[in-house]
Formats: structure tokens, C-alpha cells, sequence
């Protein structure tokens, strides 16, 4: 995977690297996709994809309100609070 | 044997204050807790339930009131769940007391516990050598006799390699057989959370607990659940272990001198027990770990992406936009193998690339069940060592991340098809435990544990490290 | 001038009408204090699950049956990946490669025509949780954050912005007869973007844009035609479409392009480990058809050929599901349908806006009415004091018959009676009685009138008239 790739790998990721880090991710990264590469030998012909192993049946639940009342202790975990809001610097 | 002579540790004060002390002295040795609370009530009728005042270890990515949930990582140091895991809850109401959370490799990726950003553990056995990993924290504890049985969870050998390292139990349940809700998920179609145990009815005893379906995680299933068909009928009552047909894997290659030979001296162990040996092949075993790591990284990639330092856990409050808020809490609170594992995740699910990597790796995921379907129609277990070497020095420049990985192919395989594993202690070797494990159909973890059983009685119990006493 | 021919298709999003959000058992309630129906899962905490809920599946199924879609034997959701402050795992839980419902189509009406929209698909997904910016912050409400969002997605095969509006306010009946969603567009729990593109004439689907933040049928179609004007304009200046998402600036009456960063963009869709496929078994199946109902478009298009109800009032009778049940079980009831659609399109909804209460909320039931009408068609009453009963049925929650014995206003049919009436108005107006009898017929309705008036209204008018041209040998 050349720099080029990685880059827009890590921005899709949301991680930054500095060139230090780019350097050494591309090495490594380059080295485990060429080990992942080794998949192409195998013949996958007829072969379904496995999604979900060990899933046969239907599972839903039930439309019924469970209240845990977690809703103060969950906001006593956000960095930043305004009220009962979750403050984020604004998008733009 | 068994966790009966735990109960009450916690109550009488004599022999809380002896436990206390001792605890202490072997975590000052090995760091195998991030958090612990011995002092804590036990339930005063909890006697008279099957884990009644039984302490035992959480790794720190299953989450328990009250208790932090670092996952080993900068971007969760100072986060403290607010409910807790399934397992943990199912264990309590049994009268079983948490009394810590164990260090793990970072969000459980890694074979050692050296990826820990919070703590270094150390191997019991020898401090200057790796616990093994992920859950080398919950394996120490266990080894060490700080507490009968500790929860970990096995995403690719995460339960099995650490118990191999440290001389332990260590239970891969079949896949969805224990609800995952709670357990900060790495790669969710692989993992399970497992036991690490002293000996094989604890192990049981705890599995039995913990296991059936959940309601808050709809891919756990009625134990034993309905996939019968898949090698046999696992749900019915396990055939006498000393009879059994044990599979075994010929030409198996890299392994060190000490794990080959415990390898031939258990396959001799349970020929001698009446046991029938049958030579088997597993060709996808070869492509076993490039798939997992293909699926189970592309899984990372996803469930990591919530770790932003908007909702909790690190924020990097020096950003003034969102993006460099989210970009820099990433990049400051995330590993360096965290975040090339999320890297090549990402990679390898983006468009134009998905179908050569992820969709591929989906497809050698049935063959390598394929293969285990076809070993399964005529034995009944599967032996095969766990990890090639036993358990290397920290910094050990011969064994590095990416051939930490490779190391995985005898564990992965597991994760890949669904089904149980159960790694078993042997006769140490060079003063260092080595792991086997028995890996059988869907649903037949009783049968593990009997097999498993025969080979406890011949060593009179799991060996233990210098320094360890009996509670 | 070149001909251009517009292709228009429709993503659109609803909200279900679940109890509880989708993935977790959190309220579905808006309007409530910032961050209150929220729970682990919603917020996307470490080590949590997502467990469907099974309304919102045989929501979405009925959805998707009621659009003749092909159903999914395995059904299954994908994890569509994004970074998104108001989406808290960063990845939205939909569904991409085998949705619920795919290659449907449905009719809907237009200036009284019928025109097909072909369905591509119809998916489960989660809804975001909503951002205020305030300066510098911006506020984060998870609220509804996982509640359930049903996506529709047409191909383009609508032309004008007038097909567009017909099409949404079609699909917003469908789903409120479906009692799956409340249609409410300015609150958002029905919301549409349009895709359109123009090409000339004969050479297929051209560049397509977007178009966001369309709240109003009405916006939908005014965006639409102007989307169709500002590229016909580009194309005859010989510009290139460019492929945008464009936003309708509502104060302006024209669409704009959206600003967005520069960045890459790639879903990377890959099944959701978490729930196992779903496979509707035969007997889901026969549950979601049985509360499939009589589409709105093709009820109303019975109405018209069955009893000939046209206009304004089929418009009306159609528009809601409990309004057009009403009018077909007082039908059923044995009255008359053209009298009941009159009944229920004037007299009542006066009675209910003055009382401010909805049909059902009233006490006035089918029978009752059909009762009313048929008091009247049986001459018992005349329907000036039907009209009064009415008032006090839905007033006093009592049987037509009841009130009109108890107020005694019983119809006079009574020839004998009513002559009696009769002879003592013409005695008290002998100059009317002249002009009749000198041929010139106006005063005939100021004597009825007065008649009537002497009756207290009770007298059959039609009897009267009748006697009063018998007497005066009119």
C-alpha cells in the first residue's frame, strides 16, 4: 500500500499520522496485506460467504420500553456538558 | 477441589486479612489487575448458592458497574461503566464476588499483554516473560491463586494462549453459547467471553452459569442450541471421554521442541486412556490466521470507530474543530497495533478492495468450517497445541507483532468456525507451563471438560508457580 | 428549442411508530428534555448490543408488502461507515445487501390518473440523534438517536414536480393508513430528498443532483421544477450537470449547493455481526398480510365508481383511514352512501370542529348515523331537524331516536293534520291565495314556509306543497 492509500485510509479512520508514523504504518501495513494476499491461492469457487456463523434463528425483541433510568449517570461520562447537552466544538 | 474452599474468604475476617496480603504480594510481582476491591461485601446468604462468596477476576473489556472499563487503553483510562456484562451479572446473582479487573493487551489485540498502555503484567512463572494475551492479566491472576477463575474473552486465542503461558484452564465457549453483552467488542462474529480457571470443574461450574441465551444480545443461543446437524448430536450426553475418537493433526510445522514433544506425549497420554487416534489434515488451517485477520480487523475498524471523545472516555480538549477534536483524541488515545489493526480494517473493507480481502476471507471462513465439519463426522475431538513456543520474554526481538499473528494459526481456526476450545495445563517444561487444547463440534463443551478431566487426574492437578499457597 | 424529458426519484424516510426505539428499549418520544430516552446502547457504549425490534420489522415489512416488493427470504443488516457527531458508534446499523423489500412498484394518483412508481428498495435503518450550533459549541440531543427509520427508495420515474408532490402526498395516505408512521413532514417523521436529472428526449437518465431538506409537499414539487429549470438553463449554455447534493433554500424558492469538506467518501458496508439474518417464516407473513389494508388510492377510486362520490367530498372521505371506515360501515348500516358522504363531509365535521374533537374521539357512532339518515329517508323527520338531532346525538351521546321522541319532533305526515294547517294560512292570506288563483305562482313557497312555520317545523314540506295545490287547484 503506497503512502498515497494510506492516507486516505487514515482519513476515513480518523487518525492522524505524522511522516514518522506514515513510514512506519506503510511498512507494516505493506507487509500484512502481502501475508493477506496469500488468501488469492485459495480456491473459493462455490464457496458462500460465512456472515453470521451459528445464527439460525430469528431473533427480535419485543416493542416494550425498558427503563434503566441511566440517562444522568451516561452524561456524568461526556467530557463537555451544557445542561443536559453534549458540548462538542461546533462542526465548521 | 473447586472453588469450595473459596467461599467466605471474603467474610472471615482471619482469613480475608491472609488473602489480602498475599494477593498483594504476588500483584507487586506481576501486575495482573489494573483495579481491585477485596474488601467489599459478600452477600451474608450467598453460602448457599453455587459460587456463594467466590472472588474472581474481570478482564478490563467486560464491563462491571462500578468498576472502570480501560480496555487497556489511554482513550478509556478514566471511564467507569454504568452497567455491567451479562456474564458478570449472572455470576453475581450465583453469589460470586468481582473483585477486580484484569490488564489485557489493548482493546484485546495482541499475545502478550505487553499492549497494555495502563499496566506491564508479568508471567508468574517468570516475571521476566509475558503473561501471554489478551487475557494475560485474568491467566496470571488464576495462575498465581489470587482467584479461582477469572473471565476473559477469545477473540482469536485470546483466552487459550494466555491460559497456555501461565499453566491454567482456559475455555473458548462455542460462538454465541455466552452472551457478548458487555464485553467491549474487537471483532464481534469471532469473539466469546471465556473462562480462565484452576481446574476443569471450576471451569464448568462457572460455564454453566454464565452460558444460555441473552435477550440483550441476539446472537447468544439456547444452550445447547439448534445447530445439531453441524458434527453430530453435541447436545446429548458427552461419550465416555476414555473412549472417545480424538482427532489429531499430522505435519504440524514451527513448532519449538518443547511444545512438539508435549504434543506427542499427550496424543500418547490419551491413546493410553482407550482413547482412538485418528491422523486428520486441516488444509485451510494454512490461511486460517490471513483470515482472521482480514475479518477480524475490518470488524475493529467499525466497532472502534465509537471511541471519539465526544459521548466519554479522552478528549483531547486542545482541538477547535470536531474533526481535530475526534482526529487528535483517536490518535493520542489509541496504540500504535490498535491503530494498525484499524488501519488495515479499514483497508481492506473499502470499495474496490473488499471483495479481494474481507469477501474472500468470508468465503475461507466456510472452509475452514468445511474442514472442521469433516474432521467432526468421524472423531469427536480435536487435539492440537495452542501456541507454537511457550511463553516468551518481554521485548523478545525474535517473536515480533506480525509474527506474534502468525503464531495465532492454531487458535484462530476456532474463532473462525464457531466452536469450542478448551486449553489444558501440562507437565512444565524448562520450568515453563505448556498448553494443549481439545477442540470439539458446536455445543460440546461437556465434552471437553471430561476429556480434559482424565488428563487432570494424571497430573494430580495444574502445576503451580514458586511462591503459590493454597487460600 | 430542444426537448428535454425530467427524470425524478424519490429517497424517502419514516419514522415507525414503535414504542421504543429500534435497537434498544428506549422510549420513541420527542420533545422531551435533551438526553432522557437514552441508554448505553443508543449511546454507543463500550460493550453494548443492538436487539431489533420485532414491530418495527413487521412495520417495515408491511411497508414493504403494501409496495409489492419482493421480500428478502434472509434479510439482514449492514454497518455503513461514517464519522458523524450526531451518530454515536460512528456507524449507522442499515441494510444494504439484502434488504427487507426490493423491485416493488405502486400506483398512485394524479389529476385522476394512475401512474406507476417502480420501488427499488425499502430497508431498516436507525435514525441520527440531533446538533444545535450555538457559536463556537455545537449541542449534542441523543434523543432520537436509534429510534427507527424505514427508508423508500424509487427509481425515477417521475417527471414533473407536480408527479413528485401527487407521488408523496400518495405515500403519505399509504403510511397513515398503515398506521406505520404519522406523515408528519414538518416534524420530520416523514422526510423526502428528490433526485432528478434531465436529459434530452430519447437518451435515458441524465447527471442527477440531490435535493436535501425538502419539509413540505408543496417545497418537494417547487424544488423539483426548479431543479428541472436550473439544468435545462445549464444544458442550453452547454454546461455539465455536476453530480451534488443540493439543499432547497426555502426563503429564496431555489435549490443551492450543499457545502461539504473535501473528503473521502466510501460506506464500506460489510453484515452486521450482531443479530442473526432474519427469515420471515410463512406464518409472519400471513400476520403482516392481514393487516395490509385497502390502499388509499384505490379506495377512493372505488368510491367514485361505486357510488359516485366525486370531488371534494371523495377527496375528504378518503383522506383518513378512520373517516373512510366510518363512511363504509354506516353504509353498511343500510344507509344511503351519497347521503352519508354528504353527512359526513358537512353536517358532522362542522359539529366536531365546533365541539374541537376528532371523529373517534366522539360519540357518534355508524349505526347512529345511519339511523339519522334513515329518520329522514322514512319521512319521520325532515332534515332540518335532523341536522338539530345531530347536535344533540354527539352533545348527549344518545340514539337519534331517542332525542327525536324527546324533543317530539316526530315529522307531521298527517294529511289530515297538515290540512287543518293548511286552511288556517290561507284564510290569514287571502291576497296570496288570489295570485295563485289568478295563475301567478310565486307566493307558493311564502305560503309552504308558513306553513311549516305554524308546524313548528314538524310538517312533511312535501305533503304540504301537495295540499296547498290541491286546495287551490294549482
Amino acid at each position: 500500500m503506497d503512502i498515497h492509500e494510506l492516507r486516505i485510509t487514515a482519513e476515513l479512520a480518523m487518525l492522524d499520522l505524522d511522516e514518522r508514523e506514515m513510514k512506519v504504518f506503510e511498512a507494516e501495513v505493506s507487509k500484512t496485506l502481502e501475508y493477506f494476499a496469500q488468501m488469492n491461492a485459495v480456491d473459493v469457487d462455490g464457496l458462500e460467504p460465512t456472515t453470521h456463523v451459528l445464527m439460525e434463528e430469528n431473533r427480535a425483541r419485543e416493542d416494550r420500553t425498558r427503563d434503566e433510568n441511566l440517562s444522568d449517570r451516561l452524561l456524568e461520562e461526556a467530557p463537555e456538558r451544557q445542561g443536559r447537552h453534549i458540548v462538542i466544538p461546533n462542526v465548521l | 477441589m473447586s472453588v469450595d474452599p473459596w467461599k467466605g474468604i471474603l467474610k472471615d475476617t482471619q482469613r480475608h486479612s491472609a488473602y489480602l496480603r498475599y494477593f498483594e504480594e504476588w500483584e507487586a510481582r506481576i501486575g495482573s489487575f489494573l483495579e481491585y476491591r477485596l474488601s467489599q461485601d459478600d452477600p451474608s446468604d450467598s453460602g448457599r448458592l453455587p459460587l456463594g462468596g467466590v472472588p474472581f477476576g474481570v478482564k478490563d473489556n467486560i464491563a462491571v458497574e462500578g468498576y472502570h472499563c480501560t480496555c487497556g487503553s489511554k482513550i478509556l483510562k478514566d471511564f467507569t461503566s454504568p452497567y455491567s456484562a451479562t456474564a458478570v451479572n449472572r455470576l453475581k446473582a450465583a453469589g460470586a464476588v468481582p473483585v477486580g479487573k484484569c490488564n489485557l493487551d489493548e482493546f484485546g489485540m495482541g499475545s502478550s499483554t505487553d499492549n497494555s498502555a495502563l499496566k506491564k503484567t508479568h508471567n508468574p512463572w517468570d516475571v521476566s516473560r509475558v503473561a501471554g494475551g489478551s487475557s494475560g492479566g485474568s491467566a496470571a491472576a488464576v495462575a498465581a491463586g489470587l482467584v479461582p477463575f477469572a473471565l476473559g474473552s477469545d477473540t482469536g486465542g485470546s483466552v487459550r494462549q494466555p491460559a497456555a503461558f501461565c499453566g491454567v484452564y482456559g475455555l473458548k465457549p462455542t460462538y454465541g453459547a455466552v452472551s457478548r453483552y458487555g464485553l467491549v467488542a474487537y471483532a464481534s462474529s469471532l469473539e466469546v467471553v471465556g473462562v480462565l480457571a484452576d481446574t476443569v470443574d471450576t471451569a464448568r461450574r462457572v460455564f454453566d452459569v454464565i452460558k444460555g441465551q441473552d435477550e440483550l444480545d441476539q446472537s447468544s443461543a439456547l444452550y445447547p442450541g439448534l445447530s445439531r446437524d453441524r458434527g453430530g448430536n453435541p447436545g446429548a450426553a458427552p461419550p465416555a471421554a476414555s473412549t472417545a475418537r480424538i482427532a489429531v493433526v499430522e505435519g504440524l510445522e514451527g513448532l519449538s521442541p518443547e511444545v512438539e514433544e508435549t504434543y506427542r506425549s499427550s496424543i500418547d497420554f490419551y491413546k493410553a486412556a482407550g482413547c482412538e487416534i485418528q491422523p486428520v489434515s486441516l488444509p485451510s488451517l494454512d490461511y486460517a490466521v490471513a483470515a482472521y485477520y482480514t475479518i477480524a480487523t475490518a470488524e475493529a475498524s467499525a466497532n472502534l470507530a465509537r471511541y471519539t471523545g465526544i459521548r466519554y472516555g479522552y478528549r483531547d480538549t486542545g482541538a477547535v474543530t470536531m474533526e481535530e477534536m475526534v482526529r487528535s483524541s483517536r490518535t493520542k488515545g489509541f496504540g500504535d497495533e490498535v491503530k494498525l489493526r484499524i488501519l488495515l480494517g479499514t483497508y481492506v473493507l473499502r470499495s474496490g478492495f473488499q471483495d479481494q480481502y474481507y469477501g474472500r476471507a468470508q468465503k475461507i471462513r466456510t472452509a475452514i468450517r468445511n474442514d472442521f465439519d469433516r474432521v467432526f463426522a468421524a472423531a469427536d475431538l480435536l487435539l492440537m497445541p495452542v501456541f507454537p513456543v511457550q511463553a516468551f520474554p518481554h521485548g523478545d526481538t525474535s517473536l515480533d507483532q506480525f509474527q506474534q499473528k502468525l503464531a495465532d494459526k492454531f487458535t484462530v481456526a476456532a474463532n473462525l468456525a464457531g466452536i469450542p476450545a478448551l486449553s489444558f495445563p501440562t507437565a512444565p517444561r524448562n520450568g515453563l507451563p505448556v498448553g494443549m487444547q481439545l477442540l470439539g463440534p458446536v455445543f460440546s463443551e461437556q465434552r471437553l471438560f471430561a476429556a480434559a478431566e482424565i488428563h487432570e487426574k494424571s497430573l494430580g492437578g495444574i502445576p503451580r508457580p514458586h511462591g503459590f499457597r493454597s487460600v | 428549442m430542444a426537448e428535454y424529458q425530467s427524470f425524478i426519484g424519490l429517497e424517502i424516510h419514516i419514522q415507525l411508530l414503535t414504542a421504543t426505539k429500534v435497537f434498544c428499549g428506549c422510549r420513541n418520544r420527542f420533545g422531551d428534555e435533551p438526553n432522557t430516552n437514552v441508554c448505553p446502547v443508543c449511546l454507543g457504549y463500550p460493550g453494548v448490543l443492538p436487539a431489533v425490534n420485532e414491530q418495527a420489522l413487521l412495520f417495515s415489512y408491511m411497508v414493504a408488502r403494501a409496495l409489492n416488493c419482493d421480500l428478502s427470504k434472509t434479510a439482514y443488516f449492514d454497518r455503513k461507515n461514517y464519522f458523524y457527531p450526531d451518530m454515536t458508534k460512528n456507524y449507522q446499523i442499515s441494510q444494504f445487501h439484502s434488504p427487507i423489500g426490493r423491485n416493488g412498484w405502486i400506483e398512485y394518483e394524479t389529476g385522476g390518473e394512475l401512474k406507476k412508481v417502480r420501488i427499488h428498495d425499502v430497508h431498516l435503518e436507525e435514525d441520527a440523534g440531533k446538533s444545535i450550533h450555538r457559536g463556537t459549541a455545537t449541542l449534542l440531543d441523543y434523543n432520537r438517536a436509534g429510534t427507527s427509520l424505514l427508508e423508500i427508495v424509487t427509481e425515477p420515474d417521475m417527471e414533473t414536480g407536480e408527479d413528485a408532490e401527487a407521488f408523496i402526498q400518495n405515500f403519505r395516505r399509504l403510511v397513515r393508513y398503515l398506521g406505520v408512521c404519522d406523515g408528519n413532514m414538518e416534524e420530520g417523521s416523514l422526510r423526502c430528498d428528490g433526485n432528478i436529472s434531465i436529459n434530452l428526449k430519447g437518451k435515458g437518465l441524465g447527471t442527477k443532483t440531490e435535493v436535501k431538506n425538502v419539509n413540505s409537499s408543496r417545497f418537494l414539487k417547487l424544488s423539483m421544477n426548479h431543479e428541472i429549470g436550473r439544468q435545462k438553463r445549464a444544458l442550453e449554455k452547454g454546461e455539465r450537470i455536476v453530480q451534488e447534493t443540493r439543499l432547497w433554500n426555502e426563503a429564496q424558492s431555489r435549490t443551492e449547493p450543499m457545502r461539504t469538506k473535501e473528503s473521502a467518501h466510501d460506506y464500506r458496508y460489510f453484515p452486521e455481526p450482531d443479530m442473526p439474518p432474519f427469515r420471515p417464516s410463512p406464518a409472519f407473513i400471513a400476520d403482516v398480510d392481514a393487516r395490509l389494508v385497502e390502499l388509499p388510492v384505490y379506495r377512493k377510486r372505488r368510491y367514485e365508481a361505486e357510488y359516485g362520490i366525486s370531488g371534494d367530498q371523495v377527496q375528504f372521505l378518503t383522506e383518513e383511514k378512520p373517516v373512510a371506515d366510518f363512511f363504509e360501515s354506516t353504509v353498511t348500516a343500510g344507509a344511503d352512501p351519497l347521503q352519508a358522504a354528504a353527512w359526513i363531509c358537512t353536517d358532522i365535521q362542522k359539529n366536531l370542529n365546533k365541539l374541537q374533537i376528532g371523529l373517534e374521539e366522539s360519540s357518534l357512532t355508524s349505526l347512529r348515523l345511519a339511523a339519522l339518515i334513515n329518520l329522514v329517508k322514512e319521512g319521520v323527520i325532515n332534515r332540518k331537524k335532523a341536522e338539530l338531532t345531530l347536535s344533540l346525538m354527539l352533545e348527549e351521546d344518545k340514539d337519534p331516536d331517542v332525542i327525536v321522541r324527546e324533543q317530539g319532533w316526530e315529522q307531521i305526515s298527517d294529511s289530515g293534520a297538515i290540512e287543518a294547517l293548511v286552511t288556517e294560512v290561507l284564510q290569514a292570506n287571502p291576497k296570496a291565495v288570489d295570485q295563485i288563483r289568478g295563475g301567478d305562482m310565486k307566493p307558493m313557497g311564502f305560503l309552504t314556509g308558513q306553513v311549516m312555520k305554524l308546524s313548528k317545523g314538524q310538517a312533511d314540506p312535501k305533503l304540504v306543497q301537495a295540499v296547498i295545490s290541491g286546495k287551490l287547484g294549482s
